[in-house]
């Protein structure tokens, strides 16, 4: 092992860039892949967050879609009067309005009408007020936190709506860095009358206990045609699949890094194979047989890939806490994750990486003829 | 005496090699029973001194004919065998002194020690009692670049019996060493030739040659003649 070291010392540039290229291609698969992790974990945690465990929503809006207002009042009607024998502890509706483009957090309103007596805390009960009042009603709103920090909005100031409808804020609310954080509150009549409409978007269900939230969504849509009920589970597993697929696609990205990092730890252990061949050669002469010469080198390769490795997976790290810093602040969710497994993850690429990359020139160097390496005296 | 009792000993050892479309004959029809004590290797250059040598120490795999070191067939054996028979029984002295550059001048010697998975703390010891014998044992932690040819060859000599070899091959040992660096280098190692141990000493110097037992004279690959020191 000290033979591996003072080889790696012997030649401290080359070494040092080689470990420099391992870091950025480890670091950046390790930030790639914390988003996934991110996304799981801060899925995991709203989901959580966020009280009613079904949401009935008009058939074919997606999971995370926002949904527009296609409930009329039979649906709720019917709801309220099955409640007992679906397993409905509680419901109400909601309308919900999105202004801006969805893309940019800094520009996008999304507004959530609230019925007479309900408050933001139904929605995400672990909710604290900041400021003001938790109630929107008659006339007001209660913004998220975050939104009110991302737009400045503070008591007084004044939302439009549309050229009509103006809402002052009430209210500031703290829903634990949640989705909740980024909605803005206000009473669901003034939304309806924005939008010109006396349907809802969404009926929100709490199931009763001992009941399953799976079951009590397929009985509402058994009774309710046209209309679907969608759980948290549902969502969790539907997110997951599309975090599942981002994974593939960011691995896939960070791998033309590996392969490069790969290239640089092979290209450097074959120049370093080629310019100690009389080393090996007297190796051989003296007695090391070839398995030594062999995991010599590919000792080599592995300390490289696994000192980039480990400082990479660190550098990783610190691009993850900076992303959060900004993603908290934009969207108010911590959308990067450096979990244990994508730790381990790592330096198990990197141990292959300088597995696969030592393979070649430690098979040529255990390969050297002993005379033909004496011949380069 | 059978083969197997022998400590060096080749029979018709040939080495053919091609060259393009010409097949050359570098060593022909050798035989000799390596006596103790030190044998001078003579002939001018491409007489196959370099060849019999690789062959003899089981660098390289004759063409024709058989050849024993410590009593084992290197012919028939395969490239990490004649690798154990080196490390157990030969040691090497080459002309360019060929230290490892990234280990002391302790660790060098240690080296052979290591492959033979002697302790540390024993391989040590020894090692630094073989600086000593050669009169380096202050230079124990220097490397390579830090001494000068003659130490770095005494070094080298110092690995070359660290394991007690039975047989130490020289390869002009003091090619490359002023005369008062190769005067002493050459002392020391025809200072080795004791109990059963053979020194093969290869060179073009006949002043050299002449302080060995006995001396091989090549010529065109073929063994022309055996003769005792003067």
């Amino acid at each position: 092992m000290a033979l591996v070291f003072r080889n790696q010392r012997a030649r401290p540039v080359r070494s040092l860039l080689t470990v420099l290229g391992i870091l950025v291609a480890t670091a950046s698969m390790v930030l790639f892949l914390s988003f996934g992790e991110g996304l799981r974990q801060a899925l995991a945690g709203e989901m959580t967050k966020f009280g009613p465990e079904i949401r009935v929503v008009a058939e074919g809006t997606g999971v995370f879609g926002v949904p527009n207002p296609e409930l009329d009042q039979n649906v709720l009607d019917t709801l309220k009067a099955h409640a007992r024998e679906l397993g409905i502890a509680r419901l109400f509706p909601a309308v919900v309005m999105m202004k801006g483009s969805g893309f940019d957090p800094a520009t996008t309103f999304l507004f959530y009408g609230l019925p007479e007596g309900v408050t933001p805390k139904d929605l995400a009960p672990a909710a604290k007020l900041v400021a003001g009042r938790l109630d929107p009603h008659p006339d007001g709103a209660v913004v998220g936190k975050q939104k009110a920090e991302q737009n400045r909005l503070t008591l007084g100031k004044v939302l439009r709506l549309s050229r009509r409808a103006e809402v002052p804020v009430v209210g500031i609310v703290d829903a634990g860095n949640g989705l909740a954080d980024s909605f803005i509150f206000v009473p669901m009549k003034l939304l309806q009358k924005v939008l010109h409409t006396d349907q809802y978007s969404v009926v929100l269900v709490y199931v009763a206990p001992g009941h399953k939230a799976d079951e009590v969504a397929a009985r509402i849509r058994a009774l309710l045609p046209g209309v679907d009920a969608q759980t948290t589970s549902e969502a969790i597993k539907y997110a997951e699949r599309a975090i599942k697929i981002g994974d593939v696609i960011r691995f896939g990205i960070s791998l033309i890094a590996l392969i490069v990092g790969g290239l640089l730890v092979a290209n450097t252990v074959m120049m370093s194979v080629y310019e100690r061949i009389r080393e090996f050669g007297v190796m051989r002469a003296i007695g090391a047989r070839r398995g030594f010469i062999f995991r010599l080198v590919l000792l080599e390769a592995l300390l490289l890939a696994v000192a980039g490795g480990a400082v990479g997976v660190a550098a990783g790290y610190l691009g993850s806490w900076v992303v959060n810093l900004y993603t908290t602040h934009a969207v108010g969710l911590a959308l990067s994750a450096v979990t244990p497994r994508l730790v381990l993850f790592s330096l198990a690429v990197a141990l292959a990486l300088g597995l696969s990359a030592g393979l070649l020139p430690a098979r040529v160097a255990s390969r050297i003829s002993v005379v033909e390496a004496l011949g380069r005296l | 005496m059978s083969e197997g009792d022998r400590v060096l000993y080749a029979a018709h050892l040939g080495k053919r090699y091609r060259q393009g479309e010409v097949w050359i004959d570098a060593l022909r029809d050798f035989t000799f029973d390596f006596p103790p004590g030190v044998t001078a290797v003579v002939g001018p250059s491409g007489s196959g001194k370099t060849t019999l040598l690789n062959l003899l120490a089981g660098f390289d795999r004759p063409s024709a004919g058989e050849v024993y070191l410590a009593g084992r067939p290197l012919h028939a054996l395969g490239e990490d065998e004649r690798a154990g028979v080196r490390l157990a029984h030969a040691g090497f002295v080459f002309q360019s002194w060929n230290l490892l550059p990234t280990l002391s001048a302790l660790e060098n010697v240690a080296f052979p020690l290591l492959l033979k998975g002697v302790p540390r703390r024993e391989r040590n010891q020894r090692a630094r009692a073989l600086l000593d014998e050669v009169g380096l044992g202050h230079r124990a932690s220097h490397f390579p670049h830090q001494l000068s040819g003659g130490e770095q060859q005494r070094v080298a000599i110092a690995r070359a019996l660290a394991l007690d070899p039975l047989v130490l091959f020289a390869d002009e040992p003091t090619g490359n060493l002023d005369s008062a660096a190769g005067e002493r280098v050459l002392e020391l190692l025809l200072g080795q030739a004791r109990g059963r141990r053979r020194v093969v000493l290869v060179t073009h110097d006949l002043e050299i040659a002449a302080r060995a037992h006995r001396i091989l004279r090549l010529k065109d690959g073929r063994l022309v003649e055996v003769r005792a020191s003067p």
